[in-house]
């Protein structure tokens, strides 16, 4: 390893020995289960691909393999914890949770779709496969917790400081996948996608440099990227978390279904009698 | 750099900025874990259509002919613009009274155990709807070319829906538990 990567190596490895320190310090672990686990794995998975890199060798097929498997591994893992933040925030409003579950299943099953569907084709390499996938995981963790705000915010439901900053930390996370993997999947299957080809070997060695270098800063910025989302939710769990807010107390469901017909029939009264002052 | 790529990432960046947008700390919010029936229950009702009987005094066409009749020019050309802008100022209080009540049907959708899609976003689209409405009404009335009288039968409709929405929240006072009720009588 060159000292650059030893420094993120290192850096990686003590916030997330640090972050998980705090998760469970913290009794994380009752209240968002699986943001605990997803902290864990990446505590787990960085250590353990320490340890197939210095069994196997870097370069090895079983080191490409097993990074590639702990980075699905943990891309699941998110993706559940955004789920579960998600559901967090706005179960104990049952009316709302029961709409805003399928508003969140459409958009993660569209972007989903679009990577299943962008993959199709592409050269048949693994890289390609988990840099789509990943691209349109990071896409859709966003729009997915950008749906769950809208929905509070339209509803005047505001979000605890945790899961302010734990949606903050995998939104940052994400952008910077999606914006690192596009960089790197466009030079793979544009300029870079000889190296895919046994045809172009001769040229290879040419490329090489370039594949390094592409390399390098595509870990660099996932690495950088990671430390600084992984200090984010150190931050949040700096202090002792508050208890969590109670659920509250709901309306008879009898209030809604007479006064929501009403409003809206005097919204759409008010919107009518604005378009008849606008006729000439 | 294809353009699916460009696209993609001014996506990405798009949706990190609203999303940062949204988190940002904004002075009027609830607390986390409180609930939006908290908050009192005077700042949801309507208070600026009250008013509608001295604004129409002020605004009333008679009093335009006249000044028109026996005022300067220039004075009655001023005092015009003065009275656009009352209007406008109203016109603004009247979207307030009623984005109130917007608010507050929201928070008892948010606090219903069954809440309807169709209804949901019905109100949503007539929301939208409104404010476009709401802005070329605003335009028109800069311009001089929107009659004030018929800003008239706004305030009708924001009055009757006050009444409707107060009787409401009147029944869910009687009917929730003692805590939310003290805190709707606040």
């Amino acid at each position: 390893m060159t000292h650059r990567e030893t420094l993120f190596y290192s850096l990686t490895v003590g916030f997330e020995i640090l972050l998980c320190t705090l998760v469970y310090l913290r009794n994380l672990e009752r209240r968002l289960p699986f943001f605990a686990t997803h902290s864990t794995l990446l505590l787990i998975g960085t250590v353990g691909l320490a340890l197939v890199y210095h069994h196997f060798g870097f370069q090895s097929t079983a080191s490409f393999n097993a990074y590639w498997l702990t980075a699905g591994l943990i891309m699941v893992s998110r993706g559940f914890a955004v789920g579960e933040l998600c559901r967090c925030e706005l179960r104990a409003y049952r009316g709302i949770w029961a709409l805003a579950w399928r508003v969140l299943t459409v958009l993660a099953v569209f972007f989903l779709g679009h990577a299943a569907v962008d993959a199709w084709g592409q050269t048949d390499r693994i890289s390609i496969y988990g840099l789509t996938i990943e691209r349109d995981f990071g896409i859709s963790s966003i729009a997915i917790l950008l749906a769950m705000l809208l929905i509070r915010n339209h509803y005047g439901l505001a979000l605890g400081p945790l899961e302010k900053w734990v949606a903050v930390g995998m939104s940052f996370v994400c952008v910077f996948d999606v914006l690192n993997n596009t960089v790197l999947r466009d030079a793979f299957t544009e300029y870079l996608s000889f190296w895919f080809f046994t045809k172009y070997a001769p040229f290879w060695s040419e490329m090489k440099s370039d594949l390094v270098r592409a390399n390098d800063w595509w870990n660099a910025i996932r690495t950088s990227a990671f430390v600084v989302s992984m200090s984010i939710w150190c931050y949040a769990l700096r202090k002792p978390l508050p208890a969590p807010a109670k659920d509250p107390v709901l309306l008879p469901a009898e209030i809604y279904r007479e006064l929501s017909p009403a409003v809206n029939l005097r919204l759409r009264a008010f919107n009518n009698r604005l378009l008849e002052l606008l006729k000439p | 750099m294809s353009w699916l790529t460009i696209m993609i990432m001014s996506l990405a960046l798009a949706f990190f900025g609203a999303l940062l947008w949204l988190l940002r700390p904004r002075r009027r919010s609830s607390r986390a874990g409180q609930s939006p029936m908290d908050l009192k229950m005077e700042s949801f009702l309507p208070r600026h259509y009250r008013y509608f009987p001295q604004v129409r005094q002020a605004l009333s066409s008679f009093d335009e002919e006249y000044l028109d009749r026996v005022a300067p020019h220039d004075v009655a050309h001023s005092a015009h613009q003065e009275r656009r802008a009352v209007a406008r100022k109203f016109l603004a209080g009247l979207r307030e009274d009623f984005s109130n009540l917007g608010r507050l049907a929201r928070m008892v959708a948010a606090l219903s155990p069954v809440v309807s899609s169709e209804q949901e976003t019905e109100r949503l689209i007539l929301g939208l709807k409104f404010r476009l409405l709401y802005a070329w009404v605003w335009l028109r009335l800069s311009a001089g070319r929107a009659p004030l009288e018929q800003i008239e039968q706004l305030t009708g409709l924001v009055g009757r829906l006050a009444t409707r929405m107060d009787q409401a929240m009147t029944a869910v006072s009687a009917l929730s538990a003692p805590g939310l009720n003290s805190s709707l009588n606040t």
